[in-house]
């Protein structure tokens, strides 16, 4: 796989709940092994890209393009087939379902691949402990680590995190922000939606800032002013 | 007394294997549909026609891939372009259907009653204390209680029926992980349409077969799918049996109010636990 080929690409994209127009021509790259961090405060379409990419939010003008086919008419279940696992903001999970059964549900895209129950449970293991407990029973973290388990078991090339410190302690979040960067050392491409600055540093090297819908500022993280970010993420 | 309980026991299975297929339907696409009685007396027609020919179990057969490819189309033609209306148009287009339904029946069997014989091997009567009771009585029972156990099995034992119990409950974040829920949604209506015709054949022998048919079993197979909680299939099963029994009982101790009591019962579940005996989908 070329290093620099993007994995993902958004040119010029964009997208709609019903008449609502929220994202306005936006772009940003992540290329093959990279981890790019999206930022902005609530509410400037940071959930929308990931809801674009799915098919949940209306794709106007603009280009969608994994690993360089473009995304005509994106459904939900083909981003995961196609190699693209999400942690959806909110974790998502089922109560229905024991924590072993949600991760079988992760692999519902049939992709081959090294992500096994057992590999996530090795990851992760207290999910392993709490194997047949419904998935909503877990604490905050352990549902994040769910949610992020059950992205894996489609053995993505492209791991899409959105939000995934929200509501969670400073000794979780720093749990996480390890296992990112193993999985991203590993090969695996990141697209880290975040408004928490510290995880972003040490997850990510790229970033684009959105407000409004609109890609503000972007580059890489090495030598940022951080106070310059921290005003665009500042309520 | 015996008797009595028995029959409600006949009425309670008979009513799950129906309002099963109801509770599915529900559960995957979000429609109440108003058509499952149409289901279930299609089924019941296709498999008098098919008997004559085939004999009861031919017609069971016929009846059950018969409703299976009509339930396939429906979800493909009609559920599938109705997903996100609202539900009074759902509700409208499916009475629709039910009605037309009707008008086929009468314009291709007329409007006459038919009876439909029970199979050899069924017929005849078991000795109980005191009394007898047919063996084809509990051969329904047997079939209510194969559907339940079979549909257990599939939910909790099956990848796909693990993938039916997530899109049950969310059916977008289902699809998220790589689950085709139009697939997904027009095999679940296949099936509970299968088992609404299975339904329409099996109660043939002791009901009779009319263009009206679908009307009655409707309203109780709502009624048990409202009290088990939408979608709920465990919820639907007690609720099932407890109807049965009171249907039967009723007639017994309350003859003036047997109408009424299902309909008491739903408005106290509802009022009691507003979402229903098992409050969870599937």
């Amino acid at each position: 796989m070329n290093a620099h080929a993007p994995v993902l690409a958004f040119e010029g994209v964009d997208a709609f709940y019903g008449a609502a127009h929220i994202l306005h021509g936006v772009s940003f790259q992540v290329r093959a092994g990279e981890s790019v961090a999206i930022l902005g405060r609530n509410g400037v379409g940071k959930t929308t890209i990931v809801n674009t990419l799915l098919g949940i939010a209306r794709h106007g003008a603009g280009a969608i393009r994994f690993h360089d086919r473009a995304i005509e008419r994106p459904r939900p279940y083909q981003a995961a087939r196609a190699g693209i696992g999400v942690a959806l903001q909110g974790r998502k999970l089922f109560p229905n379902l024991s924590v072993r059964e949600n991760l079988m549900l992760g692999a519902a895209s049939n992709r081959a691949g090294a992500w096994t129950l057992d590999g996530v449970f090795d990851l992760f293991p207290v999910l392993r402990e709490r194997a047949e407990a419904p998935g909503t029973a877990l604490s905050g973290g352990q549902q994040q680590m769910l949610a992020i388990g059950r992205a894996l078991m489609a053995n993505p090339d492209l791991l899409v995190l959105d939000e995934p410190s929200e509501g969670l302690a400073p000794v979780i979040v720093d749990e996480l922000a390890a296992v990112f960067g193993a999985l991203n050392a590993k090969g695996t491409a990141l697209l880290l939606i975040e408004q928490n600055l510290s995880l972003v540093e040490r997850v990510s090297r790229r970033f684009a800032v959105l407000a409004k819908g609109r890609v503000v500022e972007e580059g890489s993280l090495d030598g940022i002013d951080r106070t310059s970010l921290q005003r665009h993420i500042a309520i | 007394m015996l008797i009595q309980i028995l029959n409600g026991l006949v009425y309670g299975t008979f009513l799950f294997a129906m309002a099963s297929g109801l509770a599915l339907m529900f559960g995957l696409r979000r429609i109440v549909n108003f058509a499952h009685g149409a289901l279930y007396m299609l089924g019941a027609y296709f498999g008098y026609t098919a008997a004559k020919l085939a004999g009861f179990w031919g017609g069971l057969l016929v009846a059950a891939l018969g409703l299976a490819v009509l339930g396939v189309a429906l979800d493909i033609l009609v559920f599938r372009p109705l997903r996100g209306r609202d539900p009074l148009t759902t509700l409208l287009v499916t009475f629709g259907l039910a009605l037309i339904s009707e008008d086929f029946i009468q314009t291709f069997w007329g409007n006459d009653t038919h009876s439909f014989a029970e199979p050899a091997l069924l017929s005849g009567v078991v000795q109980l204390p005191g009394t007898t009771f047919p063996i084809y009585r509990l051969a329904i029972v047997a079939f209510g209680i194969l559907v339940a156990g079979g549909l257990a099995f599939w939910l909790t034992r099956s990848k796909v029926g693990l993938y039916v119990r997530a899109a049950s409950h969310d059916p977008v974040i289902a699809a998220v992980q790589g689950v085709d829920t139009d697939r997904l949604s027009a095999l679940v209506v296949g099936v509970g349409a299968a088992l609404a015709g299975m339904a329409g054949v099996v109660a043939a022998p002791i009901l009779s077969i009319s263009p009206a048919m679908a009307a009655d079993i409707l309203v109780d197979s709502f009624i048990v799918v409202v009290i088990g909680g939408l979608g709920s299939l465990g919820g639907a099963f007690a609720a099932a049996l407890i109807l049965g029994q009171i249907n039967v009982l009723g007639v017994v101790f309350l003859p003036e109010l047997t109408a009424l009591l299902p309909f008491l019962l739903m408005m106290a579940v509802l009022i009691w636990r507003p979402t229903g005996l098992a409050g969870s989908r599937v």
